[in-house]
Order: C-alpha cells, then sequence, then structure tokens
C-alpha cells in the first residue's frame, strides 16, 4: 500500500524530512507544506526522492509566501489538488 | 474487518506529553481491539531504555505503562535500528520487547498497515 | 469520499489553518468530513478565549464557524484538554477552576472517537507542527 507522507518542518533544522526519506516505499509520494517546502528548493534534499521516481509535491501558498523556486521534479499544487491527492495514495502519514 | 494502524512514537520520553499521547493512542485503540503496532522511531527508542528514574523530574513512569502494552493487545512493538545506533543503544538490552527493524524492514512496516500515525 | 481531521497544533500555528483550508477544500469538492478531532496542543484550536487583533486572521473562531455551518462531528481529546487548560463549562465545574472556555460545538470525548473516524473514514488526515 502505497502512503503519502505530510511534511512541515524546515529540513534544516529538523530530522523529520531524513527519517521519512529512509522509510519512503517505492510508491510512496512527499508532501510539502510549511516550512517544508524550503527543502523543494534544494537539489540535495531532493535528490533521493527523484532517483526513486518518487511524487514529490509542495503547497503553493507556502512556496509563494516564502519567494521560493522550487526546483523541477516538484509538483507544485493548491489546497483542491491536496485533497485529491490525498485519495491518490492509500493513505498519508504527517510527520507532526 | 478493522483497518490496522502503526503508530510511530517519536518523541523522547520526559520532553513534553508526546510520548505518553502516543502512548496513550495505542492503548485507547488496544481497548477496542484494533489491529496496532507501535514503532519507536528516532528520539522515541529513548522511551525504550531501562532504569530510567522520571521521579527525578515528577514524572510518572512511562515505561511502566508501556509495559501494560501486550494488556491491551498491542504486542506488535518495533523500534528503528538506526535510530538505536545512532543513540548509542543496544537493542538486546531494551526495557521493551521492541524489535529492531532495519530500514527495508521499516517500509515493508508501513507499507503493511492501512493507517500511519506519527507523533 | 469520507475523511476524518486531526489537528494537533494550536490556532496560532500555520498547521491548524492549513487543517482549516484542506477542509474547506475537501467540502467544496462534495466530500464528507465526518469528524474532526483536536488532540495534542491541537485542543487550542477550540479555545473560546483566542483573542486575535483585527488585521489578523481568527483560526480559532473559523474553525467554530466551519464546524456550526456544515454540521460536522467536533471532538476535543478529554484528557489532552484538561491537561492544557482548555475545559468546557461541565469540565470546570466538576474541577471547581474559575472559567470554562471550551464553547459549543465542541465536544469533550476520548481517543476512541479518534480511532473510531479512522476506521470509517477513507483517509484520514492529519495536521500539526509548524
Amino acid at each position: 500500500m502505497s502512503t503519502l507522507h505530510l511534511l512541515s518542518h524546515s529540513p534544516f533544522t529538523d530530522t523529520r524530512l531524513a527519517s521519512c526519506l529512509r522509510l519512503l516505499g517505492p510508491d510512496d509520494g512527499v508532501m510539502l507544506t510549511g516550512d517544508a517546502v524550503y527543502a523543494g528548493s534544494d537539489a540535495q534534499l531532493t535528490a533521493p526522492l527523484q532517483q526513486a521516481t518518487m511524487r514529490l509535491y509542495a503547497l503553493r501558498e507556502d512556496v509563494h509566501a516564502r519567494g521560493l523556486t522550487p526546483g523541477a521534479a516538484v509538483s507544485v499544487i493548491d489546497y483542491p489538488e491536496f485533497v485529491e491527492l490525498t485519495l491518490a495514495y492509500d493513505k498519508v502519514n504527517s510527520w507532526i | 474487518m478493522a483497518k490496522s494502524m502503526l503508530i510511530i512514537s517519536r518523541q523522547a520520553p520526559w520532553s513534553g506529553p508526546g510520548a505518553r499521547e502516543a502512548l496513550d493512542m495505542a492503548l485507547a485503540g488496544g481497548a477496542y481491539d484494533l489491529p496496532l503496532a507501535m514503532l519507536f522511531l528516532d528520539d522515541g527508542v529513548f522511551q525504550l531504555v531501562g532504569a530510567q528514574q522520571p521521579a527525578a523530574v515528577e514524572q510518572k513512569n512511562l515505561g511502566a505503562n508501556l509495559q501494560a502494552l501486550p494488556l491491551f493487545g498491542v504486542d506488535e512493538l518495533y523500534a528503528c535500528a538506526l535510530s538505536l545506533a545512532q543513540r548509542g543503544l543496544d537493542p538486546a538490552t531494551l526495557a521493551l520487547p521492541a524489535l529492531a527493524l532495519d530500514d527495508q524492514g521499516l517500509r515493508e512496516l508501513l507499507a503493511h498497515h492501512d493507517l500511519v500515525v506519527t507523533l | 469520499m469520507k475523511f476524518a481531521i486531526a489537528v494537533y497544533a494550536p490556532a496560532h500555528s500555520p498547521a491548524s489553518r492549513r487543517a482549516l483550508q484542506f477542509a474547506r477544500a475537501l467540502l467544496a469538492q462534495g466530500h464528507e468530513l465526518i469528524r474532526v478531532f483536536f488532540y495534542q496542543d491541537g485542543v487550542h484550536s477550540a479555545s473560546a478565549n483566542v483573542v486575535t487583533p483585527q488585521d489578523e486572521i481568527d483560526v480559532a473562531g473559523q474553525w467554530r464557524s466551519l464546524v456550526s455551518e456544515h454540521g460536522i462531528d467536533a471532538v476535543v481529546c478529554i484528557a489532552a484538554a484538561l491537561r492544557r487548560g482548555v475545559l468546557n463549562e461541565e469540565e470546570a465545574r466538576r474541577y471547581e477552576r474559575p472559567a470554562a472556555n471550551l464553547p459549543q460545538p465542541w465536544q469533550l470525548s476520548g481517543l476512541g472517537q479518534l480511532h473510531e473516524a479512522a476506521q470509517q473514514a477513507d483517509r484520514l488526515v492529519s495536521f500539526g507542527g509548524m
């Protein structure tokens, strides 16, 4: 069964993203929200996600608020797509 | 048929109510006979260390309550092998019978359950 | 589809507002929100006593409005609430506390309600942290 991992902490001050990447299955996705969107602009952090053809998403309002330009591997989405995304995976695991 | 739930406990035992509230969620699910497993990850593995003295910081004994998990039907307990190793903890000396899993084992654990909650 | 939402962050946390926005989006798409469950610091998102400046959003107030408008089952974990000083009239009387700050439509209940929602919903989505 596939999992959508939901993150909201900055990867630079917090270990949640690192732990999430270790536990990521081949069919899983990662949704960056809040300060976790800072990970989207860092190619080094997101490389493992790209390598395994995992799906990487970021919430548009958080990207926009922070003036970021996420890498090409990141799909920037709004809330309606966020809702649909939670249904596209079998379950959602939030790293609160 | 009931959905199975994996509860991932990531908080160290004496840094606030997080560890206890993750445990409470497991005990509540167990009380309803739900299929539950618990994984201790990151600083959550510190909950498994024996001979702790929480009374020194006027806290209740979380370890004693963790021991109650099998009584509530939650006997699938796991710990992240890497988290243990990073913190210098020997899986053989844990106060709780948690099975140490490597990353691949953890991935399978997550994939296997219908629900995952990380606290 | 049926959703359940769990909130672990207080009203001033972006996570609480994000959960609210997610709830609005799923309802707008015609999905059902079978329960909202507030746990850990999320109990503060149900406080009646949050005061926000005129030029700031009132997330706690917006949660109350959303829950009332849509008749959503809105539950606050009693153990987490008591620990954090979020009490309804009944609990304030029981524990002889000077004030109640948990208004309607919020109900205090146990974690069994979260588990029930997780079992019944197609998706449980949790919001917490930042």
